[in-house]
């Protein structure tokens, strides 16, 4: 075990946390394939924005690094491959070409076109729209406001990396897009056409994620993804607040 | 009906925003369904929202971990679109509209009451992985 080889370790944990592994995953993860490598030692410490590992070799060196995590984007087929290799590491334990070139393989894996994204933003608005109890003509309007909110997100996201700020303005803008919608006559029950869209925003699983981190014994990565779950609620409901304010109520 | 199948094509989506490929979106997809299917069998026997929130978490956690093992996936590929359904959305929607609307008693209670839902949700995932861990460590030890 070398620095480079941790450093490579640490870049299947790094990927891992931010495809949506759990942290409790990638703390094992990383142990197993250190101690696949013969060291006496290690310590892993994960929560959502960070990685610490220290191993202490059997020539007795120590060695220790850390990631910072600042983006997440989950591709479970990416974790899925991550995972594979992490299972050969731990089998088989490599030398760090095959891993290095491994990695780049699962780093080349493209995630689906743009085109196909923005047709599944209209498809879930349009399916949860009809799912909580809206009619098919409100399927049909949130399924349109579903993908200006896709075209929106992106547009915010690529000017402002601040989260809570594209959250606010995202949703001010679809809330006015569906009152317009709606005013227009086109679908009448702006609630289901807003709660269909709202599914692509709210942190409903972060938020039951969160919990299920704090009751396997990760409070910390826990408190933390629950505070970023009700902190991204509130700049919604903020957003929405906006909209209604400005154009007289729903 | 028409509830079954706009679950089944809600966690579809979900499981394509995921990045989640090939066959297992829709296995993915019919875990949505399933978990669906089984709290709104349940919810109208048991008086109790939350355990049914619970079991059909439980249910879905099974279904992942189990279709896991044969696919050789991680669990999480079919869980978490999966539980989408499940998640308190409309709840969450509620809560914030009471919230502008500054009616504080709405607020609290459905607050509180979307909490609970997802304290359900998480709890019958721990159930359910605790004890299919509990199964495979079993396994393990009769093997050798």
């Amino acid at each position: 075990m070398n620095q480079k080889m941790l450093a490579q370790l640490l870049d299947i944990g790094e990927r891992m946390l931010i495809s949506g592994a759990e942290v409790n995953r990638v703390e094992e993860t990383i142990s197993r394939m250190a101690k696949a490598y013969g060291v006496r030692r290690v310590d892993v410490f994960t929560i959502t924005s960070s990685i610490v590992v220290t191993v202490s070799t059997d020539e007795g060196n120590i060695l220790s690094q850390t990631r910072r995590i600042l983006a997440y984007e989950t591709n479970l087929d990416k974790l899925r491959q991550l995972n594979q290799l992490a299972r050969t590491i731990v089998g088989t334990s490599p030398d760090e070409e095959y891993i290095e070139k491994e990695l780049s393989v699962i780093q080349e894996t493209v995630p689906y076109a743009s085109w196909i994204k923005l047709l599944i933003y209209a498809l879930i608005a349009g399916s949860f729209c009809v799912f909580f109890g809206g009619t098919l003509e409100d399927g049909l309007a949130a399924a349109v406001v579903g993908i200006a909110l896709k075209l929106s997100i992106s547009f915010f996201g690529r000017v402002e990396r601040n989260t809570v700020i594209v959250h606010v303005l995202s949703p001010f803008l679809i809330g006015s897009l569906a009152i317009g919608l709606t005013r227009l006559g086109f679908g009448d029950q702006i609630e289901m056409i807003l709660i269909g869209n709202i599914m692509l925003l709210i942190p409903g699983l972060s938020l039951t994620n969160s919990i299920r981190d704090i009751i396997s014994g990760d409070t910390m990565a826990g408190i933390l993804r629950m505070s970023e779950a009700v902190l991204v609620s509130l700049s919604i409901a903020i957003g929405f607040g906006l909209s209604t304010l400005m154009w007289g109520g729903w | 009906m028409i509830q079954i199948m706009t679950s089944f094509l809600g966690s579809l989506g979900f499981a394509v925003l995921f990045n989640v490929r090939g066959r297992y979106l829709l296995e993915a997809a019919f875990g949505g369904m399933l978990g669906w299917l089984c709290y709104s069998l349940l919810s109208g026997r048991l008086h109790n929202e939350y355990l049914a929130f619970l079991v059909a978490a439980m249910l879905v956690t099974g279904y992942a971990e189990l279709m896991a093992r044969v696919e050789k996936a991680p669990a999480t590929t079919f869980l978490i679109a999966g539980m989408i359904p499940l998640v308190p959305g409309k709840g969450l929607y509620y809560t914030m509209r009471y919230a502008i609307g500054a009616e504080s008693a709405g607020f609290v209670s459905q607050g509180t009451q979307t909490l609970a839902v997802a304290i359900a949700i998480a709890g019958g995932v721990m159930a359910a992985s605790s004890i299919f861990r509990v199964i495979v460590s079993l396994q393990m030890t009769a093997k050798n």
